[in-house]
């Protein structure tokens, strides 16, 4: 054996690791033979005894019981976890309530909207609705009535029917001849005409619709052209009143 | 529990996933104390062995399932486990770093004397304490095979599977670092005279 040999077998002859009793004996009989070979076994076999004794000394050493404690408590709340029932039917069943809960939300939202965009109430309207329709009556006095009170109406006005207030309007574009709405015939209207200053935003606030009865003669104030050979009967009409209780407006019904 | 003191590692850790506490508690107590040194010999830091202990078996419970038999034993598992968890602290905290050279220098030296056993000439503890440090001042690959090797008696066979290397791969990193150990603890100026003389060394017989 030579000093190259003996250095790869060096650190194992020093550990005592075993191996063959042959290369043994050639390195440990190198060793004698070689001085620096003898001071390099010495030096390994130094770093082993030193290296064991720190082995040793550490060997005693062991984690605090505190880490037991740790882990075993870790380890019982991760069974409890683990162990506890997973609640599976509770989610579909969540689910449906938040989508009935949806479903309530929206439909309360549509009423409150339409709530809120319902007719102007009109306290005859309640009357009229607990009365059946009557026909209209023919008002005795000739003389035009186009102010009425809106809060108590005369009987010889017949309150027009009521109207959704988004189509309170509508009327002024109409075409002439639109249906009115009545319950008992079928009427024939002209459209509104003016009878003072006024647009849309002034009848913003409200107003209220008259039927009332005029001599065929006053057709002709308002440029529509008259059958003379009906020239003394009434013609039926509609006058529209602010809430300010202005007439605004007049309509021809047939 | 006494029934149980003779199941194998794998048994018990087979209760143990199954809830058994009693199972966890033989299977720490098992093996705790290598796990803790060697944790304790890498990092050299008493709080970060604990910390790594804990570490390890709360893995072990968690991810128990991906230990096979067939592959090692449980202990080499728990030492691969603590090796990684002990790596990525050490790189967290930079001490991975190689000590400076300055710090040699307060090791105590094997070679103290001029005699030829200068290692009986320090008290133990001395010894104990030069050799820990020396160990500590390793680079992580040396060191990890030192502790494994020389500390915890692995053998280079558990010691391959733990490092993911090849036996072969283990023998020469032993025998590097027991070279690197040999240099830290020799006296500074002797280690230089003797560096000086690599040309001798190397001129040793060849016959």
């Amino acid at each position: 054996m030579n000093c190259q040999k003996f250095e790869t077998v060096v650190s194992e002859l020093a550990r005592g690791q075993m191996m063959a009793a042959e290369l043994r004996g050639e390195a440990l009989a190198h060793s004698d033979a070689c001085d620096d070979c003898a001071l390099r076994l010495r030096d390994e076999q130094m770093l082993t005894r030193g290296l064991q004794s720190l082995a040793a000394e550490m060997d005693s050493l062991e984690a605090p019981a505190m880490i037991e404690a740790n882990v075993l408590m870790a380890f019982r709340a991760r069974k409890e976890v683990v162990a506890a029932p997973v609640p599976q039917r509770r989610l579909p069943s969540a689910y449906w309530l938040v989508a009935v809960a949806a479903m309530l939300l929206i439909a309360i939202s549509v009423f409150v909207f339409r709530w809120t965009n319902r007719p102007v109430a009109d306290p005859r309207e309640a009357i009229r609705q607990e009365q059946p329709q009557e026909k209209p009556k023919v008002v005795e006095n000739p003389a035009p009535q186009l102010v009425q009170d809106v809060v108590a109406p005369d009987d010889d006005v017949v309150p027009a029917p009521p109207k959704p207030r988004r189509n309170r309007f509508a009327s002024l574009s109409r075409p002439v001849n639109n249906q009115v709405a009545n319950h008992v015939t079928n009427e024939i209207a002209t459209d509104f005409i003016p009878l003072s200053y006024m647009n849309a935003a002034s009848l913003q606030d409200g107003g209220q619709i008259v039927r009332v009865q005029l001599p065929r003669s006053a057709l002709v104030n308002f440029g529509l052209p008259v059958n003379m050979d009906r020239y003394n009967e009434k013609v039926k009409a509609d006058v529209l009143f602010g809430v300010d209780g202005t007439a605004r407006a007049i309509r021809f019904v047939q | 529990m006494n029934l149980k003191n003779d199941l194998s590692d794998t048994e018990l850790l087979r209760s143990m996933l199954a809830g058994d506490d009693e199972a966890l508690t033989l299977l720490y107590r098992r093996r705790q104390a290598g796990v803790y040194r060697f944790a304790l010999q890498m990092s050299g830091s008493k709080p970060i062995a604990e910390d790594v202990t804990q570490e390890v078996f709360l893995f072990l419970m968690r991810e128990g399932h991906v230990f096979d038999p067939t592959r090692g034993s449980l202990s080499a598992f728990l030492f691969g486990v603590a090796r990684n968890f002990v790596l990525r602290r050490l790189r967290v905290e930079q001490l991975l770093a190689p000590l400076n050279d300055d710090s040699d220098e307060e090791l105590p030296s094997l070679h103290a004397t001029a005699d030829l056993c200068p290692l009986e000439d320090l008290t133990r503890a001395e010894t104990i304490e030069s050799v820990r440090r020396a160990v500590l001042s390793l680079p992580a690959k040396y060191r990890e095979v030192v502790v494994l090797c020389e500390l915890q008696d692995v053998s280079y066979g558990e010691t391959a599977e733990i490092l993911g290397c090849a036996i072969g791969t283990v023998r020469s990193r032993l025998h590097r670092a027991r070279a690197l150990l040999l240099a830290k603890l020799r006296p500074v100026g002797e280690f230089e005279e003797q560096a000086g003389s690599a040309s001798v060394k190397s001129a040793r017989c060849f016959a």
